[in-house]
């Protein structure tokens, strides 16, 4: 409806539209700049992308080659594919999950802007701030065999407590997910606030007098509510988590073995030894993975958009 | 506020989140924040043992001058500064601008690339090509190429900020601007830009701490000693020699790399979380 009147009025500023002639009006103008810019380095190495995936490609010769699905293949008898792509969902979901769960616990907890609640929203803040690489080493620091948090357990525990978080595949994995989480749970936690605030006060108010006690509240009104910001802090979280390099470089490099590696790690390998095919091989199978994830969570994003 | 339980069992129940919220921020930020700063003060050895403690001999000068010299530090901090700052700059004239027009456009070309810069912030990027195209015009390893692609991986985020802000605005602005004469740059100049200031304002905060920290694609696409940025001195000096991490010169290294971000922060602090938690971030 409204957007018909909008149209309407705009109308009298623009030329009248002509059917089936490129008449570009000020608005194409405007986008151009940013139009080129995202085209050439956004969407044709993005399409590109599909393209190297099935070529012979490597750093000791000039010639690109097709060769079919060849590159998969060897990344299979390697045992990189698949174990790359277990590796990178398994720590897409659990930096996914914490963010969201933190993010979601702390937003409710400081909605209100009072003082002391925008004390901890600063401090919660701060890990966003700081580097992934950062992340990376100064985790590596509390959670090595010897480090603080081992200390910390040693001493609550009885016998000690010696234990490896970073040399065994599975914590190391479960690890670096959680400092991923812990780098961006901030930001989700802003998410959450502005998505809280957008929600008006009355509802609240009508369910309670309906008899909805606050759990009821929580789920009934807040939950369905904030699915835009939800949905907003899953595909940021996902597909940061995708391309996440830099805190599995600080610290674990990718190990120990390849308990880290996840695909963008694996693609630097590839990519490190000049073997640009398998390369882009392993960065088409992160741009599937993305694809598969976000399309459904975009398009649900955008219904909700019109429905608002 | 906006509390329906009693006043006396509400505070109780306040006092009890404080609490707990201050209990669960000591090892979540306190204690990684002191781990840093104190093991940057401490000699090679005594860092090595990795704990919380006081140093018992103090190596602040000596590492820190270590970061500065050995650690390519000033080279890193010129780069990161001249490159943030204009491409910061860029992305947001570019991506408001653009946001303008898709908000107020519902022509059919314009649609689909506002649907493609959306989704060139839900998909990952694909890096290998990038560096084809670079290298097919000459700019693989430089920094005029980081920048640039930088910016066109960034302006998504603008746009699909502003978009949703802009469309909530009235179009009475515009045309009383159009009407007294002025042109579209000059309208979107004086107009548009000071309107869409709070959610450029949000969408900087984003920018900054995205591009400032950025080290897959400067990883990628930066070559040389001379042309790194900040988290590719961090990394080279933190992987150098020896094979064992010193971990005082680590930490050392990732306070000066962390400290300008902190000092804008602490300055703008109020500003950036009022914007990120009442402005666009959901538009």
């Amino acid at each position: 409806m409204t957007s018909t009147t909008r149209q309407g009025r705009r109308g009298a500023f623009n030329a009248p539209r002509r059917p089936r002639r490129f008449h570009p009006t000020w608005h194409f103008w405007f986008a151009l700049p940013a139009i080129i810019l995202v085209l050439a380095f956004f969407l044709v190495p993005f399409l590109a992308n599909a393209g190297f995936a099935f070529t012979q490609w490597t750093a000791y010769s000039s010639d690109i080659t097709w060769n079919g699905f060849e590159n998969f293949r060897t990344l299979a008898d390697l045992g990189v594919l698949g174990h790359a792509v277990l590796i990178t969902l398994v720590y897409a979901a659990v930096s996914m999950l914490v963010q969201n769960v933190g993010g979601l616990f702390l937003a409710n907890a400081l909605q209100e802007p009072t003082r002391v609640n925008n004390v901890f929203r600063a401090v919660f803040f701060i890990p966003v701030l700081v580097s992934g690489l950062a992340a990376g080493y100064i985790w590596a620091a509390l959670l090595a065999a010897q480090g603080p948090l081992n200390q910390f357990l040693s001493a609550i525990l009885p016998g000690g407590f010696v234990y490896s978080w970073l040399g065994n595949p599975v914590s190391a994995l479960v690890a670096v997910a959680f400092v991923d989480a812990w780098k961006w749970v901030g930001l989700a936690m802003t998410v959450y606030i502005a998505g809280l605030n957008a929600i008006p006060k009355q509802l609240f108010e009508a369910a309670a007098l309906d008899g909805a006690g606050p759990w009821r509240r929580f789920w009934k009104v807040k939950v369905p509510l904030l699915a835009p910001a939800f949905s907003f802090n899953v595909v940021i979280g996902i597909v940061g988590a995708l391309s996440s390099l830099d805190i599995i470089f600080a610290a674990t490099g990718g190990g120990p073995g390849d308990a880290t590696t996840v695909l963008q790690v694996a693609s630097y390998r590839q990519y490190g030894q000049g073997l640009f095919g398998t390369a882009s091989a392993l960065s088409l199978v992160i741009a599937v993975i993305g694809v598969v994830i976000a399309i459904p969570l975009i398009s649900a994003l955008r219904r909700r958009e019109v429905r608002l | 506020m906006s509390t329906t339980s009693p006043m006396q069992a509400s505070r109780l129940q306040q006092t009890l989140k404080y609490i707990f919220l201050g209990i669960f921020a000591v090892p979540w930020v306190a204690v990684p924040l002191w781990m840093l700063l104190v093991n940057s003060f401490k000699t090679e050895g005594e860092s090595s043992v990795l704990s919380l403690a006081l140093p018992t001999e103090w190596a602040a000068v000596e590492n820190y001058t270590k970061v500065f010299t050995e650690g390519n530090y000033f080279v890193g901090l010129g780069n990161s500064l001249l490159i943030a700052i204009p491409v910061v700059v860029v992305v947001l004239i570019l991506g408001s601008m653009a946001a303008w027009a898709y908000a107020r456009s519902n022509a059919m070309g314009l649609r689909v690339t506002f649907f493609i810069s959306a989704m060139s912030i839900m998909l990952p990027p694909a890096i290998i090509p990038t560096i084809f195209i670079l290298t097919k015009i000459g700019l693989q390893g430089t920094t005029w190429g980081y920048m640039l692609v930088l910016t066109a991986t960034k302006v998504g985020v603008i746009i699909f900020l502003a978009v949703g802000f802009v469309r909530t605005l009235p179009t009475d602005y515009e045309e009383a601007a159009q009407l007294d004469g002025a042109g579209r740059l000059r309208t979107y100049w004086h107009v548009i830009l000071p309107l869409m200031r709070p959610v450029l304002f949000t969408g900087a905060v984003m920018l900054v701490i995205g591009v400032w920290n950025d080290f897959l694609f400067a990883l990628f696409l930066l070559a040389g000693k001379a042309n790194a940025t900040l988290p590719l001195t961090l990394y080279s000096f933190a992987l150098a020699p020896t094979g064992a991490v010193r971990w005082n010169l680590v930490f050392a290294s990732v306070v000066m790399t962390s400290i300008p971000l902190f000092i804008a922060y602490v300055v703008l602090q109020r500003r950036v979380l009022s914007g990120l938690t009442e402005g666009g971030t959901t538009g």
